[in-house]
């Protein structure tokens, strides 16, 4: 019964009842979230608050950390990402992450992007080519760098970087893509860019951004998450959560008299 | 297109379907005065909820676009103009839907095509009728230039509100029996006259968003 309504609902992210310790610090309370395929959601809340820390649990990066620990589960479309029978690399092909400083590798513009696809095993070059420059295309990166594949990625502006490292990403044809911060160390005119690549990826895509910025929440993001102290105290549309959120504290945080 | 774009975009279409509603709502309701014509009357009164739900729909695009994009400059100054815009049309077509109520509701109120003439009824529902245009091809084509003739358009609108008192008090001391056709008559004028104010508003609205200029409570030629 219940994954039918999941199927109906299209459900790509189902997380539940999840908590998650640094050792004995209690960083995430209970959390549930449902997010529907081909949807942005923004994880907001002051610093500490967890949002970072509920985003890598979806591509298991805080199993590399020593003495944490979660309950709970966390369904990808449907599976339990935390299985024991689910290789972490292969979680992270369906799960693409872009952090918040670009983080290109010392290779082309080209490799860069080709590297997922490499590191997978992937040998036809036609394919590959091909992958490449949709990606690139994807990333809305393609007039900046179309004739300069073979240059090296650290000679790109931090805003093309960054569009590379979202590139880089697609490549391995994700079903999920995490931003943590994507555009916090960006200029105006490259975080509007970023925006407006979210808006367009969200058509093939399923997104989960953490964002300082609650305007850029606001801008990009179908859903908005409320967390503080390891809760996630309001998740809701975010026109709603921006218009007339219904928790006293969302309302105190996004107007700026807390947090 | 950006995605701000995309929405004032769709914003200023449905601003653009409402004007052209109650472009045809004060048509309607003037041809229905002059003509006598009951059934066209109610047809305004039925489309006036129509109306109304671009109101709505309006003031919560216009409340969505600040709350999720933070329009700033020529954004900004369009979406505050959409919302004054917005309702002043929505007063506007109250009006035409309240003349037409006054010729559903007294169905025995018949008026003399001479007074018609003398008080200009027909010229001031053809001027009124101007004005809305003139504001919708501003509007529409962005140029202020288009709305600043509805600023003297008001003015005549004015003067034949305030002639017509004269003219609608002499012919009820001549007719004293028509004096109740006489008082819907005058309160159509009146609600006429309130269009071309609302008219002169939306055109201050329109020099603000394109040109930012502020022209409320600017003293005119």
């Amino acid at each position: 019964m219940t994954s039918d309504i999941r199927h109906k609902k299209m459900l790509t992210i189902d997380a539940k009842n999840v908590d998650f310790y640094y050792s004995e610090f209690h960083a995430l309370k209970n959390i549930n979230i449902e997010v529907e395929k081909n949807k942005v959601v923004a994880l907001i809340g002051p610093s500490g608050c967890g949002k970072s820390t509920f985003l890598r649990l979806l591509n298991r990066m805080n199993d590399l950390i020593d003495g944490t620990r979660m309950t709970g589960s966390v369904l990808i479309e449907g599976k339990d990402i935390y299985a024991p029978n689910i290789h972490v690399d292969e979680l992270r092909k369906e799960v693409g992450m872009v952090f918040q400083k670009p983080n290109p590798f010392p290779k082309s513009i080209f490799e860069n992007v080709a590297y997922g696809l490499r590191v997978n095993g992937i040998k036809d070059k036609t394919f590959i080519e091909e992958r490449v420059i949709e990606s690139i295309k994807s990333a809305a990166l393609w007039n900046e760098v179309k004739d300069k594949l073979n240059k090296s990625a650290f000679a790109l502006s931090g805003g093309q970087q960054q569009r590379l490292c979202i590139a880089r990403a697609l490549a391995i044809s994700p079903k999920v893509l995490l931003m943590d911060e994507p555009a916090s160390a960006l200029d105006p005119i490259s975080t509007s860019k970023i925006e407006e690549l979210i808006y367009e990826l969200k058509k093939d895509y399923t997104i989960m951004i953490v964002t300082h910025n609650m305007q850029q929440a606001s801008r990009v993001s179908d859903k908005t998450a409320y967390f503080y102290l390891g809760e996630m105290i309001e998740y809701d549309d975010t026109i709603k959560i921006f218009t007339n959120p219904t928790e006293l504290s969302t309302q105190n945080y996004i107007t700026g008299r807390f947090g | 297109m950006r995605h701000l774009e995309q929405e004032i975009q769709s914003l200023r279409q449905d601003v653009i379907d409402m004007w052209k509603l109650v472009i045809s709502q004060v048509a309607n309701a003037g041809e229905a005065v002059l003509s006598f014509d009951k059934e066209l009357a109610q047809k305004v009164s039925m489309r006036e909820k129509k109306v109304d739900a671009y109101e709505l729909k309006i003031d919560s695009e216009c409340e969505n676009i600040i709350a999720l994009h933070q329009p700033v400059a020529i954004d900004l100054r369009f979406v505050l103009a959409v919302l004054k815009i917005n309702s002043n049309l929505e007063r506007i077509a109250d009006f035409a839907y309240g003349i037409a109520r006054t010729f559903i509701t007294n169905p025995s109120v018949i008026l003399d095509a001479e007074l018609i003439t003398d008080t200009k009824l027909n010229v001031m529902i053809q001027q009124v009728n101007t004005m809305l245009s003139q504001g919708l091809d501003a509007f529409e084509n962005e140029k202020s230039d288009f709305a600043s003739a509805i600023f003297s358009e008001d003015y005549q609108v004015d003067e034949i509100n305030i002639n017509a008192a004269r003219i609608i008090a002499d012919y009820i001391q001549k007719n004293p029996d028509r004096a109740y056709d006489c008082l819907q008559l005058i309160a159509s004028i009146r609600k006429l006259e309130r269009i071309g104010d609302h008219c002169s508003n939306i055109a201050e609205e329109i020099f603000f968003y394109i040109d930012a200029k502020v022209l409320k409570h600017a003293p005119r030629k």
